[in-house]
């Protein structure tokens, strides 16, 4: 058994697919089309008419935004390109349904919707098939009342994170990536990248410490 | 401000027992867990350890913090995420999916709650989501089952390999020694137990190795609720290195 679950992805190839990327030319690091400030404003504004006016329009320029690059998610940890699609189908169903909850103060549509996609994605990996709950049984009350998210801004530590990554070197920048955005332990980036778990260790510490040292400057 | 240390791995002064250093055989620290909330915010946490990250959060703001940290990262990268192509009617199969959802179609058969009436239910109902809805899942198919005196557990549907268990432990009252065939992660959910290692409050994951062996007595301040993960001596792939070094192997 594994804590991780990546069906039929090979992690050793990761280290391969870096360096097959960067001989495309193509960048590793962020390029920062879904962090265009105006970009995210337009998107927001979209979600917004879904939930106040069930936008069909709005949320086919959502969809075709985020459609193809939830597809690419939910391929890179290890979906074929159909059980991708179909997972992609059902974040999207999500994002209409559950447009009225989304925040814009909160946090960026980009990021709501990759925590849709990111539960969703946990939910096909349970092997189970047994019938929800019906949350509106009134046997089931009282329900716990949803806590709101006191604990964390997540908006403005979104903008914290989004400007720190972008000055980060290339060598941190990929191994950050690796851990929180493929999910890969550190000694298994370490096989993958063919480096010393130390060094990996210490490469992810050192953006930590990039990132920590900014957010104290800020206040 | 604290509060906006970005790592996880490295932890602030925060002054709570989850992040006291760990010992082989005791208490987890937020230290420890460093790559299981990227991995859970990556969305490659084996359900199990996902259901015991969610408890967790629910009970301890600065693990919540923590993970959201960790999600804000990966939701960041996704920004930066690729465009694969989708299939041509992919637009027209959205549609027609909202067309259904706003017909009132809906996938699933839902599980009224009066066919999870009996005993048992009232308890699992103060339990803090997602474990609330685990349990109450669970109860449908699987009941409690008494251990020794004062001692009962439910066999959770976690949806993962690992063995999942709901653990009531009545005051007073103790687990009889064990051992483990691997690893064995318990989070406290109310209440409260002590073993050799110390004592563990809402919130504290103790961490057992196949070489342990521990005999938890309920403190007698209330009825301890504490969910229980193990590998069940199956052997770790992914995240062994990180398993092995939480269990002193």
């Amino acid at each position: 058994m594994s804590l991780l679950s990546r069906k039929g992805c090979n992690s050793s190839g990761l280290g391969a697919l870096y360096e097959c990327e960067a001989a495309q030319g193509k960048q590793v690091s962020l390029e920062t089309t879904g962090s265009d400030p105006s970009e995210r404003e337009r998107l927001a504004d979209c979600i917004e008419q879904i939930a106040a006016a069930q936008s069909r329009p709005a949320f086919a320029e959502v969809f075709e935004y985020f459609a193809p690059r939830l597809k690419s998610y939910l391929m890179r940890l290890g979906s074929d390109s159909s059980s991708a699609e179909e997972i992609m189908q059902e974040v999207m169903l999500n994002v209409w349904r559950k447009a009225g909850q989304y925040d814009r103060r909160q946090a960026s549509v980009s990021t709501w919707i990759f925590r849709i996609a990111r539960n969703r994605r946990i939910d096909t990996l349970r092997r189970t098939n047994k019938p929800e709950l019906d949350a509106e049984d009134p046997m089931l009350q009282p329900a716990p009342a949803e806590q709101p998210d006191i604990t964390v801004n997540r908006a403005q530590l979104e903008t914290k994170v989004r400007g720190v990554i972008e000055t980060l070197p290339e060598e941190q920048l990929v191994l950050l990536k690796a851990a929180f955005y493929e999910g890969l332990s550190h000694s298994e980036i370490a096989k993958s990248f063919g480096l010393p778990l130390g060094t990996v260790k210490s490469r992810i510490r050192l953006a930590f410490m990039r990132l920590r040292g900014s957010l104290e400057r800020d206040h | 401000m604290l509060d906006d240390n970005l790592d996880p791995t490295i932890s602030p002064k925060e002054s709570d027992s989850f992040e006291e250093r760990a010992t082989p055989m005791g208490k987890a620290t937020i230290n420890d867990f460093g790559e299981v909330y990227s991995s859970y915010a990556a969305g490659c946490l084996d359900p199990a350890f996902c259901l015991l990250v969610e408890t967790q959060s629910a009970l301890r703001p600065e693990v919540a913090r923590a993970v959201a940290r960790a999600e804000t990262i990966a939701g960041v990268f996704f920004e930066t995420e690729e465009r694969a192509a989708i299939s041509a009617g992919a637009m027209d199969t959205a549609l027609a999916m909202i067309d259904a959802f706003e017909a009132g179609e809906r996938p699933q058969a839902r599980l009224r709650a009066a066919t999870l009436a009996g005993e048992g239910l009232d308890e699992l109902l103060h339990l803090p989501e997602p474990l609330r809805e685990t349990a109450l899942t669970s109860f449908q198919s699987n009941k409690w089952q008494g251990l020794t005196q004062g001692i009962r557990r439910l066999k959770l549907d976690a949806g993962s390999d690992a063995e999942v268990e709901l653990y009531r432990i009545e005051p007073g009252c103790t687990v009889p020694r064990h051992s483990h065939k691997g690893s064995e992660f318990t989070l406290v959910v109310s209440g409260g137990f002590s073993d050799e290692s110390g004592s563990f409050g809402p919130g504290d994951i103790s961490l057992k190795g196949p070489n342990d062996t521990h005999q938890p007595t309920g403190d007698l301040d209330g009825v301890c609720y504490a969910l229980a993960v193990r590998d069940g001596g199956l052997k770790f792939t992914g995240m062994m290195g990180l398993i092995q070094r939480l269990v002193g192997q």
